[in-house]
């Protein structure tokens, strides 16, 4: 029960993580919340799904045009739902253009896929095992993406920009940064990694239009409670929330688990409103 | 040339009398129309297209046949996009704008909740083959015809095969989180215990839940001798059947026709899990021990090869459902004319329809016309032409 509970839970937790960190790359660019990120895991398993199983194309191929793909739906989501509410961040209409997005696309793809789960290809031609690609793929995926990530912001000029763009939007921009571009070049990376969440959970989560408001919804619980805008905070947090929603699986069971999971996740907030590796925001008055 | 009077007055007369000999002669060939409401897009198109397949042939033979009395049928189809609101509304056109007085559908129980009191208002005679119960009634849709079981049949089917046949008495009932699904075990958990059977254990589980081994394990532990998962959701119940083959726990599966749909066939991890998984089906649309339709299906499913119909991606029972119904109506029609009150007092006493799907019968205060003994379970790995092998314990 403790394996079942360790590598499934640390394996879903990634992915939750993966989105978590996806909320993070486009918030830290722009202040907004995108709540296409787990629209952007979902069509990652339906990319992979309908590039390898379907049109059998070669893994590799596969991988890059699905990435390439979520890098275009980032763009897009910049330009229809983020560029038009930035004046207006006080109101919070990203929340409507998002979700509205969000919506669309998973609507499209519940016509054009179809609305029953698919499979998704077997990626490496390896036996099942206890310690499967399914479970440790995830976790890979989480890892790569963490240490691009650091060795992104800390030794490129590029990174250091993006950093420059979260830390003062308006500094940055008074000092000749290409704010705009930058911003689409974050949420193009931010869709490339959202992407590689659900094609890396594929074997999991299947190619499903319904991973979409679930990826959204547990992928923001990272965000939460790690810190808005702290990756390292969302990938502890969505590790260990992948370990208690499966905890709560198996102890509990049933529609109750999901209960728990909420529940946790009200109480810690209700705790720690700024999240469990948040800092209090200060301000000059 | 002047015009007098007189011949103005007798070129009228003779006009009038011509135009009034003309006319019979226009509504014999007038085609009657009949509204059909299938869900060709969307979510529940798999069985609206097959259904239609068999609704259109049916169609087809009748005109080639003649018609009613010379008149052709005429199918006016509204595609309702797996949609109640647009299912609704589509009626509502149907009625209104088409003036139609017999419509066919809709095919799936969210739309039919949504059309059915519509159609009653509006004294539309209205045959569905929707499952969910409430969906019949004669006293408030006095003019609603089912020609399908009711979801007490189909769970009353499998709960039976459970008990009476594969003799389990610990079984675990589980759905997903849909209205369709909680419906379900509410209502069939009851039933298993009045049966004798002991539910050992009792859940519903979000369908997206990406791992359902604890629910499995704590079924195993509970002693369960037998799974029935209640949901339409391949990917939900094809996770059960993997994980049960991943487990080695070589307990049977007895549930919801989707168990043994393409779909679900596809999401398997390996071709063999698919054995010991039962679902609901239909006797005279099922292989028989022998390996033989019945003589009516068999001779059916012919016409259906000769016509080109593909069977590739659908279930027989789907065409042979959409077959019969523009066939029932056609036979009323033929027997008491176009009239929908006539047709409703001659269904009111139909008895034993010869339907490909089944034997149909109706009376005032049962409008509930499939009979309990034609749902049955079936091998789920035997697919072949569309048709299942009849699940084991079964006699001919």
């Amino acid at each position: 029960m403790i394996q079942s509970i360790v590598l499934s839970g640390v394996a879903i937790g990634s992915i939750y993580a993966l989105i978590g960190i996806t909320y993070n790359v486009m918030f830290s660019a722009s202040r907004v919340f995108s709540f296409t990120a787990g629209t952007l895991g979902m069509i990652g398993g339906v990319l992979g799904s309908l590039f390898i199983a379907r049109m059998g194309m070669p893994v590799a191929a596969g991988l890059l045009l699905a990435l390439v793909g979520g890098a275009v739906l980032g763009i897009v989501t910049e330009i229809v739902a983020v560029r038009p509410v930035l004046r207006s961040l006080d109101q919070h209409l990203y929340v409507l253009s998002t979700l509205a997005l969000a919506l669309m696309v998973q609507q499209f793809v519940a016509i054009e896929w179809g609305t029953d789960a698919r499979p998704f290809p077997r990626l490496l031609p390896t036996a099942r095992t206890d310690f499967d690609q399914q479970f440790w793929l995830p976790m890979l995926a989480c890892i790569v993406v963490i240490v691009g990530l650091e060795l992104l912001y800390r030794y490129t000029l590029v990174g250091r920009a993006f950093l420059a763009i979260a830390e003062d939007n308006f500094a940055a921009r008074a000092l000749g940064l290409p704010e705009r571009g930058l911003r689409i070049a974050s949420f193009a990376l931010a869709g490339a990694i959202g992407t590689l969440a659900g094609f890396a959970g594929g074997e999991l989560l299947l190619a499903f239009f319904g991973n979409a408001p679930m990826l959204t919804f547990y992928g923001f619980i990272p965000v939460a409670l790690g810190g808005m805008g702290n990756n390292r905070g969302a990938v502890v947090a969505g590790l260990l929330l992948g370990l208690f929603q499966q905890t709560a699986n198996f102890l509990i069971g049933g529609i109750f688990a999901s209960v728990a999971v909420f529940t946790v996740f009200i109480l810690v907030l209700l705790m720690r409103p700024e999240g469990l590796a948040g800092v209090t925001a200060q301000r000059r008055v | 040339m002047s015009l007098t009077r007189r011949q103005a007055l007798a070129s009228a007369g003779v006009a009038v009398v011509a135009s009034s000999l003309a006319k019979p002669a226009i509504a014999a060939n007038e085609p009657i129309r009949v509204g059909y409401l299938p869900a060709l897009t969307g979510p529940s198109s798999s069985t609206g297209i097959g259904i239609t397949r068999g609704t259109e042939l049916a169609v087809a033979e009748i005109n080639a046949a003649g018609g009613i009395d010379g008149r052709p049928l005429e199918l006016i189809t509204r595609d309702t996009q797996s949609d109640p609101t647009k299912a609704v509304n589509a009626a509502a056109e149907l009625v209104n704008q088409q003036q139609v007085k017999v419509v066919l559908g809709p095919l799936n129980s969210g739309e039919s909740l949504a059309a059915v009191p519509m159609l009653a208002r509006s004294k539309t005679l209205q045959v569905h083959p929707c499952w969910v119960d409430s969906l019949t009634d004669p006293a408030k849709y006095p003019m609603c015809f089912r020609n399908a079981p009711t979801n007490q049949q189909i769970g009353g089917a499998a709960n039976g095969y459970v008990v009476d046949v594969l003799k389990h008495k610990k079984v675990a009932v589980i759905s997903d989180t849909t209205g369709y699904g909680t419906a379900s075990v509410n209502a069939y958990v009851p039933m298993l215990k009045t049966k004798g059977a002991e539910v050992v254990y009792q859940g519903n589980v979000d369908a997206a839940n990406p791992d359902l081994k604890p629910e499995l394990l704590r079924m195993q532990s509970a002693g369960a001798e037998a799974i029935m998962p209640w949901s339409v959701n391949a990917g939900f119940l094809s996770r059960i059947i993997n994980t049960r083959g991943d487990m080695g726990w070589d307990v049977p599966i007895v549930g919801q026709t989707t168990l043994g749909s393409g779909q679900t066939k596809d999401l398997l991890e390996k071709p063999e899990y698919w054995a010991k998984v039962y679902p609901n089906n239909f006797r005279p649309v099922c292989y028989a021990p022998g390996g033989k339709l019945p003589e009516r299906t068999a001779a059916f499913l012919d016409r259906l090869k000769s016509a080109k119909i593909d069977l590739s991606d659908t279930l027989l029972w789907w065409i042979a459902l959409g077959y019969d119904s523009p066939r029932m109506i056609a036979e009323a029609m033929k027997a008491v004319g176009p009239e929908p009150d006539k047709i409703v007092g001659y269904l009111n006493k139909l008895k034993g329809f010869p339907g490909v799907y089944g034997d149909i019968s109706f009376t005032p205060e049962q409008h509930n016309g499939y009979p309990d003994g034609e749902v049955v379970m079936v091998e789920a790995n035997s697919l072949k032409d569309g048709a299942f092998n009849l699940a084991p314990g079964y006699s001919t």
